[in-house]
């Protein structure tokens, strides 16, 4: 432990660096989020009730949704990739660490960073200028859990993607598919309960909707019971392991590549 | 017993034969002809704590590749490989606590932060204690003069700098054997001797086994008793260096450009100067680029000086230039059977 929380540190303080980048994210997330309220204000013009969500609880999801997602967004793959094919994972190797780990240190610093500098200002938004408001329930306190588990899930599926550095020349088309397939199926772009009750009989076993849906009902419908809320957290549990397992198994694999084929 | 142990070590490489052109590069999808490049072979040495080893060869030698195994990045392919007793590959997260590595071209700071912060975060990977640090840190101090330093982002330094720093941060765990790839490339003269200063330091002050690889001769010739030569992945040469110094160090090659330079140039420089200090002289003459004449001089059997001022004063000379010997020029000349 020791060794891996000045590695959150460092790029947090990196990030302190680059605090100018953060007003444009927070820019766009602005311009984002009044796109969304007006597109999803006339979706409702007809109707207070729409697959059971108001709009209260639509744009709520929406919009911290947004917030959320920007935390998450940490580069990893790409960062990952990069130091891969350019051999500069040579200086972790010669390192008494895991790279895994490593890894994972660096990107919870990012996401504390993220958290700061956009998360927070983006999601008092929708209660500040667009008047939706939060109901008390046990949810509140479960989304921090939730959200951690969401984070090892999320970083897992980019580290495993940047892993691909060792077989693959460029992680572009790789990582732009992935993001299309999270944002979708995750219900970071549009809550699941809209999707047809077959597919969400599917994606509810998946581990997209386990980054962004589960906690995301925390915050929306945090007055549900504990009976909905355990076994979602159950599934991000889940997925948080096997995934932190199988991407550890993968880079045994693939550092052989590099250990035996050379850099 | 030795610190680095290596036996008949070898590592191959398998590539891909790739083939010219459209249609070969889509033949080459689903080609399985690979061969095999023997990147080290055969090569075998040991080498004792608080030694300084100066390890050089051309590019593609296979220097790094060895380095790269003594630190347990590669897999031989066959061999034995002991650093401290224990192969690297398989411990190498205990073998990496005593292990310090600086590679030239690459960075092990980070990069948008001052200085101090990469070596906090070092101190933290390595387990070094407060005590330990402090007394590393005002040693550092001493030697280098990097306190100026620290508050400085990594990405503000100059390359130089940026390379004492590197240094320093490969030394902070105080390692037992430490790996310095190429460590004055791209540095001028001044801060070559500095950095050359600073290994010698550390190393008398702490015995701490180095393995230098260099291009710059100077480098070894500063600071390494012994050399090992490598070359296509063969030991050409392991031993003292005062019989390479005496080869290389004797040789210097001057360089002129001519007026009225033409075909028959080389052969009346040549010819002059045989008649002027006879024909065992130790001098040879080639056009290596365009415009410009090497003579090379064994400064044993004629004094540079004397060329110089016969060539000066016997022909139009416009231009001059004194060079040491390259790396490549000992590598052919030990091939040669110069050191017998």
């Amino acid at each position: 432990m020791r060794s891996y929380l000045p590695i959150a540190r460092g790029t947090f303080m990196v990030g302190l660096v680059y605090r100018f980048g953060f007003l444009f994210t927070i820019l766009g997330n602005i311009v984002y989020l009044s796109v969304a309220y007006y597109l999803w204000r006339s979706i409702y013009r007809y109707s207070d009730v729409i697959r059971g969500l108001t709009f209260n609880e639509t744009f709520l999801y929406v919009g911290l949704g947004s917030a959320v997602f920007i935390l998450l967004k940490t580069y990893a793959d790409w960062y990952i990739h990069y130091e891969i094919r350019e051999g500069l994972i040579a200086n972790y190797l010669i390192k008494p660490i895991d790279f895994q780990l490593y890894n994972l240190s660096a990107n919870f610093g990012s996401l504390l960073m993220n958290l700061l500098a956009i998360t927070l200002p983006t999601a008092i938004m929708p209660g500040l200028v667009f008047k939706v408001t939060i109901s008390p329930g046990a949810g509140l306190f479960l989304f921090p859990i939730s959200l951690l588990l969401a984070f090892l899930i999320s970083f897992s599926i980019d580290y495993f993607i940047g892993l691909m550095g060792f077989y693959s020349e460029s992680v572009w088309g790789l990582s732009t598919t992935k993001e299309i397939i999270v944002t979708v199926f995750s219900g970071a772009l549009i809550p699941l309960q809209f999707f047809p009750e077959a597919i969400q009989k599917v994606l509810y076993w998946l581990p997209f909707q386990a980054i962004y849906h589960t906690p995301l009902m925390m915050l929306t419908r945090p007055q549900q019971g504990l009976d909905i809320f355990l076994p979602m957290m159950a599934v991000q549990l889940a997925w948080a392991v096997i995934l932190f397992v199988a991407a550890r198994l993968f880079y045994n694999q693939a550092i052989k590549v590099l250990r035996i084929a050379g850099g | 017993m030795s610190l680095i142990h290596i036996q008949n070590l070898s590592k191959h490489f398998k590539i891909l034969n790739r083939r010219e052109g459209l249609g070969g590069a889509f033949r080459d999808l689903f080609s399985g002809n690979y061969r095999t490049v023997e990147a080290v072979s055969d090569v075998s040495f040991d080498i004792d704590a608080g030694e300084i080893v100066g390890y050089i060869g051309p590019n593609g030698a296979g220097k790094s590749t060895t380095i790269k195994m003594m630190t347990g990045i590669l897999k031989p392919s066959g061999g034995i490989i002991e650093v401290n007793g224990r192969p690297p590959y398989d411990n190498r997260i205990r073998q990496a606590q005593i292990m310090g590595v600086v590679f030239g071209q690459r960075s092990q700071l980070w990069w948008d932060l001052p200085v101090i912060e990469s070596f906090k975060i070092l101190k933290e990977i390595y387990k070094v204690d407060q005590k330990t640090f402090d007394r590393h840190m005002n040693m550092f101090n001493d030697l280098v003069g990097l306190s100026a330093l620290y508050s400085q982002q990594v990405r503000t330094l100059s390359l130089g700098q940026r390379m004492l720093c590197d240094i320093t941060a490969s030394f902070l765990h105080n390692p037992q054997v430490v790996f310095l790839d190429e460590p004055t490339i791209g540095l001028d003269i001044s801060v070559k001797a500095k950095i050359r200063s600073v290994i010698k330091e550390l190393n008398s002050e702490r015995n701490t086994t180095i393995i230098l690889t260099t291009h710059d001769l100077g480098d070894v010739e500063a600071l390494c008793h012994r050399i090992i030569i490598i070359d296509k992945g063969k030991i050409l040469y392991d031993g003292d260096i005062k019989k390479v110094n005496a080869l290389f160090g004797a040789y210097r090659t001057l360089k002129l450009q001519l007026d009225n330079f033409n075909e028959t140039t080389i052969q009346i420089l040549n010819d002059k100067l045989c008649e002027r200090f006879g024909t065992s002289n130790g001098i040879t003459v080639a056009e290596t680029e365009e415009f410009w004449t090497d003579v090379t001089i064994d400064q044993a059997r004629t004094p540079l000086s004397d060329v110089l001022n016969f060539v000066m004063s016997n022909f139009p000379v416009d231009d001059v230039r004194i060079v040491e010997i390259s790396m490549e020029n000992v590598v052919r000349k030990v091939y040669d059977g110069a050191l017998g």
